[in-house]
């Protein structure tokens, strides 16, 4: 069964299973888990299952609950993680199944995968602020919002400088193109770039691009600070924070 | 251009009933598809109120170019995409209602794809993880998003692309039609070219065929409905395990006028494939 224990200077104060109500953390005495500390809240943080994930939330404490060094209004915990509040912190022993709600049978409790399902909004923003914290604890920058441009160098074009906005952004002569090529024998529909989940891909029209001089050999994956050289047309890729 | 289409669906080689839903609206150029979800039959009336409240909708908007629209639509938007927009919103909304009157059909849901081409101009409508295509110079891109977890963390950089087809959550959507009383509604215009190919598909296309056979597909075969066909029988053959439609739209060069002739010469002969030849 899952558990948390509550360390002091790497001693143990107190061990306490985690069952299928929230563990209430915090000074008043009334609590499940008592953190004896004035930094400490009266009714701090709590720890519970939810939907087979162990979860702990901070009740609005004045000196936040941090996991992991990442302060933290919810978070999902995994085994091994250490909540820190005050100068206690609280290890996290998460083997052990997840209890049993109340009342249910355990065949509701776990959704048929291959069902396609709709997370309603709180368990949405449950799993996308795991997330985030995930993304956090993997260096990648989840909250910073990315602005792709494309920087002209050389070469006639409508505009020196475009933001890729769309799932397709054309390069060509086309009236309709994003990023207009001017001039005699220009083609229509030079070259495309692609946005897809994990990045931007330029990919051939009636040429082929070069890309940082070497013609792509597909659709290419576009990083920061590319060359990209089309008909003539140097551009520039970067990603704008 | 020259616009042909086909479509097919199938209940797959597991389930016992088709939950998609797909209409072509020949005369509008009109490509409509939806998934959907919850319990016994639930899935069923979700999907096919989606598709019929949307080709309701824009029969009245082509009728009736001033008939009221909803939700809130950016200034750069067309009239046709600004109407596939409200439609995607009307079509939530009656299925959040009928949801909410009817107990039974507490929790259905659809995705919905709308794809409406004005000449060469594309408007796109799009909520859920049923997929738009375009295969253009043999390259596949998907011009929609998919509103799933799993999409959503490798656009976060959490998962990558292939630790995500692996997933066992991906049949966990984050939008659906008619599971909240509002839904945000993705749009995308895009430029058609002559000699494009257009998909709009269900996931169990895309859970079974990669893209790469879907692109080969709808090169190897110029005939959209028996592309539609062949991709149908392709996810089938790998497993069927969910249901499948799917809605191919061919572009080709108009054949009159000297200078189109001119120029599908030269693309014949540069090609060397006759699928530019008119049909």
């Amino acid at each position: 069964m899952a558990k948390l224990s509550l360390m002091f200077d790497a001693k143990l104060v107190k061990e306490v299973p985690i069952g299928a109500r929230p563990v209430r953390i915090g000074r008043s005495p009334d609590n499940d888990l008592v953190v004896d500390n004035l930094a400490v809240s009266n009714d701090h943080a709590r720890v519970y299952f939810e939907s087979g994930r162990l979860v702990v939330e901070d009740r609005g404490s004045l000196n936040g609950t941090f996991v992991n060094d990442l302060r933290i209004e919810r978070a999902t915990l995994h085994d091994g993680d250490s909540i820190w509040i005050g100068k206690h912190h609280i290890k996290v022993d998460a083997t052990g199944d997840a209890p049993l709600p109340y009342g249910s049978p355990r065949k509701q409790s776990a959704p048929l995968i291959n069902e396609t399902m709709v997370l309603d909004t709180k368990v949405r923003r449950d799993m996308l602020q795991q997330a985030a914290a995930m993304g956090e604890r993997t260096q990648f920058a989840a909250g910073r919002l990315q602005v792709p441009t494309i920087v002209v160098l050389a070469g006639k074009t409508d505009a020196k400088e475009y933001v890729l906005t769309n799932k397709l952004t054309t390069i060509g002569k086309s009236p309709m193109a994003t990023i207009k090529l001017r001039g005699w024998f220009k083609p229509q529909m030079a070259a495309q770039i692609n946005q897809r989940d994990d990045g931007y891909y330029v990919g051939p029209g009636d040429k082929t691009p070069l890309l940082n001089g070497v013609a792509i050999p597909g659709p290419t994956r576009l990083k920061d600070g590319d060359l990209l050289e089309v008909c003539g047309v140097r551009l520039n890729f970067i990603v704008r924070e | 251009m020259q616009i042909s289409s086909g479509g097919a669906t199938h209940v797959g080689m597991v389930r016992t009933n088709n939950e998609d839903c797909f209409r072509i609206v020949q005369p509008l150029q009109l490509f409509v598809l939806a998934d959907g979800m919850g319990g016994e039959a639930h899935g069923e009336i979700a999907s096919a109120l989606a598709v019929e409240t949307v080709v309701k909708h824009c029969m009245e908007g082509q009728e009736n170019p001033s008939a009221p629209l909803l939700g809130e639509a950016a200034p750069a938007l067309t009239p046709k995409t600004r109407r596939i927009l409200s439609a995607a919103h009307l079509a939530n909304q009656k299925i959040f209602k009928s949801a909410q009157e009817h107990p039974e059909q507490q929790g259905m849901g659809a995705t919905l794809t709308v794809a409406w081409i004005n000449g060469a101009q594309l408007s796109i409508a799009h909520v859920g993880d049923s997929r738009v295509y375009l295969l253009r110079n043999g390259m596949l891109q998907q011009l929609t998003s998919d509103h799933s977890l799993v999409a959503e963390q490798v656009r976060r950089g959490i998962l990558t692309a292939t630790e995500a087809e692996q997933s066992n959550l991906q049949s966990v959507l984050l939008r659906a039609l008619g599971t909240q009383p509002e839904v945000e509604v993705d749009v995308e215009q895009v430029e058609m070219f002559p000699r494009d190919t257009l998909l709009l598909c269900s996931d169990g296309l895309t859970r079974m065929v990669t893209e790469p056979e879907i692109a080969g597909t709808l090169q190897a075969e110029p005939d959209p409905q028996r592309a539609a066909e062949r991709l149908v029988e392709h996810a089938n053959e790998s497993g069927g395990v969910d249901n499948v439609s799917v809605i191919v739209v061919s572009f080709k060069p108009e054949s009159k006028g000297w200078f189109s002739w001119l120029r599908r010469g030269a693309r014949q002969s540069v090609s060397g494939n006759g699928s530019a030849g008119g049909h």
